[in-house]
């Protein structure tokens, strides 16, 4: 398949040039993807598919225009061309240049596994149905499991222009989890654990079933929380999601459209002095690592907040040409910036250390609809939560049904403790976790 | 469409091993999205997604195998493959013979957006911009989108069935960003149709969307924090129904129900919601964004009655997991495209016109919240737990409209939240939506008229 690609991209370069578009770049992005679910002791489902998308952008008539197709063929040379030219018709912003030579270095990062290929589809059931199994053997009748689910991807970048630039970069990775519901006198709560990484150890079944089990469990029986003020220490993946959520208030495009409330502000203290949060694309088996950008711009390793204080804005060509600095390799197509692999570098101490230096308060495990209860723009969040209730230091019950109310730009600048737990939760946004001096907790 | 004869040589080729049901779906898709941000046409791109899945069941077990190759050769690997992956070889290699099946078309288009001149389309965006800036000098920012698509499906399977239908779906989606400069807030308004752009002609005025999106933004920049707690809540129709599609909708859908990971699972006939709700799921209503004239396993699309007078009829069901609950499918089968297995979905859900005057809602209230405009929401269907935003939110004092309220979110459980529904009103109006769910992203639309909550824990600070 990567063979066709590459002559497919030939004859839309070759094609493009015929029809004055110049200059062009072809960008094609395929995956394969391998999905394994059991339920009762029974692979219930079993899916497996390869996806393309070829898209190709150019100059036409001083504009720069975009078109995209999912099928190899002749038609789609001719559809791309065309849709290119009306495409750049349409088009009225300025400073389109990101179509240009290769960069004179590439650094090297490597997150893809040669042995996770060679991985069978029956190895891959196997590990499901083996999940599953640790989840029903532990006769707990409580508990009802749901779906143990083993997926593994195959992706591969492929970035050709006709300036010389002829880039590819290929990644993989394999994750399983499963899900249970506990039940017990009338109150229900659900568990949910992943493990991911590239190769089948990564997914270890007992873990994944224990952790589930455990989750679930921990939650039953979870009371309600009095409504006001309190010192949290925020878990790590829960911190994680919500750096994702407002990961593009680090976006100089957002920043250049009144997006975020970050334009300007490089050199100020934004974020507790403890607080260093790092853009890390060339990060040895990183979800999002990647040698290049997608304008084919060398990708390197920056810290975004350094103790506190705002280093940079993440930028691609254009962005940076209208702040006056150098791109930082953050292009992520369309004219979007994105972060690669971002993360609060972690400090020292467990959770545990967290909890007892914080005396009372909550500790957040979960937050729940970001997608809608938060808004990336005001930076604003009100959020459904679980977690636990922190006495003298140690937990003390599990609470739920509450909302977890602040403001993202407030919470930088509240953290006061970073805990060394770094974790990357099948996400390329990681963090450790952390305190905070407060946040506005709505319950009873 | 893709050729009869060659479905039914992959269908026969997908069971040469065995299973009992073989069914392909082949898409072909038009794509057009254009952008306009700080007054100019940022993005506006064509893009052509087409692929084909090719589905067995092996006993009660899904074997999906989709590719973007739609070439003979391409489905018939797709069909191999899938082939190799059944266990009960208990009836292997049966030929397969379809017959066509017309449906008629509920859902007229009469002006594809692809013919419409280019620089009009962009103009449709200009006008909401503009609009929108005019609203308040706080606007400060304003990004008007245009989501055009066509997608053409061709459905058959091993009982014959060899069918398609085309889908058109037209929308704007306006975000108005007020700022303070300190501060930012946003309003959204993303109204659409499974229609073309006579859309414009017939339902949505630009302006009024740019207008709509900016007051709202300029309304919420300068109100206060709600205060948290437990109170009575009046959410508003339209994009309101969404509270139902999330506190009760997906506990509905067979993908939950069937193995017992919905609090509404066995509950069929018994009282789930107080007398007043009457809740529809309805895919045949004309030209609403949720709405089809077959799903996605090619059965026509119907009107289904969920809840009547609080009492549970029925739930949404797709063909395997009518199958594993003896249950008929309902037409509800749906995804977001030939990437995905389908699976049960809402369509055109709603809470149904009640006998409540919107005057006497709000009188007899007390003090509370309005929710004005919700936004998105969530839900964990094994446990009821929702969560909904709420983007344009008032006090409520003494049964009258206060003052406006940001950062307000409404979570409960879903059963709870049925049986405290003390009001419904007499006016039902929709919101447009893209749901996701195990099946990808599918266009959903949401409604209710003014409802009342006796009691909700809203979320603020």
């Amino acid at each position: 398949m990567d063979m066709d690609i590459r002559a497919f991209a030939d004859r839309v370069l070759e094609a493009a040039k015929c029809a004055g578009i110049d200059p062009a770049q072809v960008s094609a992005s395929s995956s394969a993807t391998f999905t394994a679910k059991v339920r009762e002791g029974k692979l219930e489902s079993y899916d497996v598919g390869d996806a393309l998308t070829v898209t190709l952008r150019g100059k036409a008539a001083g504009r720069i225009g975009t078109a995209s197709t999912q099928a190899l063929d002749e038609e789609s040379v001719a559809l791309l061309v065309r849709g290119v030219r009306e495409s750049a018709e349409l088009i009225e912003t300025d400073e389109q240049d990101e179509i240009l030579p290769p960069d004179a270095a590439y650094g090297e990062v490597v997150n893809y596994s040669e042995e996770l290929e060679r991985v069978t589809a029956q190895e891959k059931i196997a590990r499901a149905m083996e999940i599953d199994r640790r989840l029903t053997g532990t006769g707990d009748a409580r508990l009802k499991p749901d779906e143990s689910v083993l997926v593994t991807q195959r992706e591969t970048y492929m970035l050709r222009n006709s300036l010389g630039l002829d880039l590819s970069h290929r990644s993989n990775l394999v994750y399983g989890y499963t899900a249970a519901l506990a039940q017990e006198d009338g109150d229900s709560a659900t568990g949910f654990k992943l493990r991911w990484g590239y190769g089948m150890d990564d997914v270890p079944a007992e873990e994944v079933a224990r952790g589930c089990v455990e989750d679930a469990l921990a939650n039953l029986h979870a009371g309600r929380l009095k409504s006001g003020e309190y010192k949290v220490v925020i878990k790590h993946s829960a911190l994680a999601d919500l750096l994702t959520t407002f990961s593009g208030i680090f976006s100089a495009d957002n920043a250049q459209k009144g997006l975020s409330l970050l334009a300007g502000r490089e050199g100020e203290a934004i974020a507790g002095a403890c607080v260093t949060i790092v853009d890390d694309p060339l990060m040895p088996w990183g979800m999002a690592s990647c040698p290049f950008d997608r304008e084919g711009a060398a990708t390197y390793t920056k810290n975004v907040i350094e103790g506190g204080v705002l280093r940079t804005l993440l930028h691609n060509r254009k962005t940076a040409k209208k702040a006056g600095v150098q791109t930082t390799g953050n292009a992520a197509g369309g004219g979007r910036v994105a972060p690669s692999n971002l993360y609060v570098k972690p400090g020292e101490g467990t959770v545990e250390d967290l909890l007892a230096e914080m005396g009372d308060g909550l500790y957040l495990t979960e937050v729940s609809g970001l997608h809608a209860g938060a808004n990336p723009v005001s930076g604003d969040f009100s959020l459904l939560s679980r977690g636990f209730e922190v006495k003298g230091g140690k937990i003390a019950r599990a609470v739920e049904q509450f909302t977890v109310a602040g403001n993202f730009y407030r919470l930088l600048a509240d953290i006061e403790r970073v805990g060394g737990d770094l974790t990357f939760d099948a996400s390329p946004i990681g963090a450790p976790s952390v305190r905070v001096k407060a946040l506005s907790v709505a319950g009873e | 469409m893709i050729d009869r004869h060659l479905c039914e040589r992959v269908l026969a080729r997908a069971l040469k091993s065995g299973g009992t049901f073989a069914e392909i779906f082949y898409e072909d898709t038009t794509s057009f999205n254009m952008l306009l941000r700080s007054g100019k046409i940022e993005q506006a791109a064509v893009a052509r997604p087409r692929g084909a899945g090719v589905r067995v069941y092996d006993g009660l077990r899904s074997i999906y195998v989709y590719t973007c190759d739609v070439t003979e050769r391409g489905l018939l690997l797709a069909a191999d493959s899938a082939a190799a992956a059944v266990t009960d070889t208990r009836g292997s290699g049966r030929d397969v013979s379809l017959r066509e099946r017309a449906t008629p078309d509920r859902h007229p288009v009469a002006i594809p957006v692809l013919d419409v001149a280019a620089l009009e389309r962009a103009d449709l965006l200009r006008a909401a911009d503009s609009a929108a800036r005019a609203v308040s000098p706080a606007i400060a920012q304003v990004t008007a989108a245009l989501t055009a698509r066509e997608q053409h499906v061709t459905i058959a399977n091993s009982e014959g069935l060899y069918t398609g239908d085309r889908r058109v779906y037209t929308r704007m989606v306006c975000s108005a960003v007020a700022s303070s400069g300190a501060e930012n807030q946003t309003g959204t308004e993303a109204p659409g149709a499974l229609m073309g752009y006579e859309l414009f002609r017939e339902r949505v005025n630009p302006e009024r969307v740019g207008r709509e999106a900016a007051r709202s933004a300029a309304t919420m920049l300068t109100a206060p924090y709600c205060s948290a707690g437990e109170m009575p809540v009046v959410i508003a129709g339209g994009f309101g129904g969404v509270i139902f599609h999330e506190a009760c909708g997906h506990s509905l859908e067979a993908t939950s129900v069937e193995p017992g990971m919905s609090e509404f699972s066995g509950k069929l006939g018994q009282q789930i919601a107080a007398p007043c709700v009457t809740a529809i799921d309805d895919g045949t209503m004309p030209n609403e964004w949720g709405s089809e004239n077959i799903d996605d396993e090619g059965t026509p699309t119907t009107r289904l009655v969920l809840i009547e007078r609080g009492i549970l009829k029925n739930y949404m069901v797709d063909r395997l997991n009518g199958l594993k609950m003896g249950m008929a499918p309902t037409g509800s089968a749906r995804r977001e495209s030939y990437a995905y297995a389908p699976t049960s979905r809402m369509r055109n859900t709603f809470i149904a016109p009640g006998e409540d005057d919107e005057e006497e809602i709000f009188r007899t209230m007390g003090d509370g919240l309005y929710a004005a405009k919700m936004g998105g929401g969530s839900v964990n269907p094994a446990t009821g737990e929702f969560n909904f935003a709420v983007d344009e939110g008032y006090l409520v004092r003494d049964g009258k409209i206060a003052s406006p309220v940001r950062g307000a979110s409404l979570i409960g459980k879903g059963g709870e939240i049925l049986r405290r529904i003390d009001r419904v009103g007499r006016n039902m109006t929709m919101g447009q939506g893209m749901c996701g769910s195990r099946s990808g992203s599918v266009p959903t639309n949401v409604g209710q008229p003014t409802i009342r909550v006796s009691r909700l824990t809203v979320g603020g600070k």
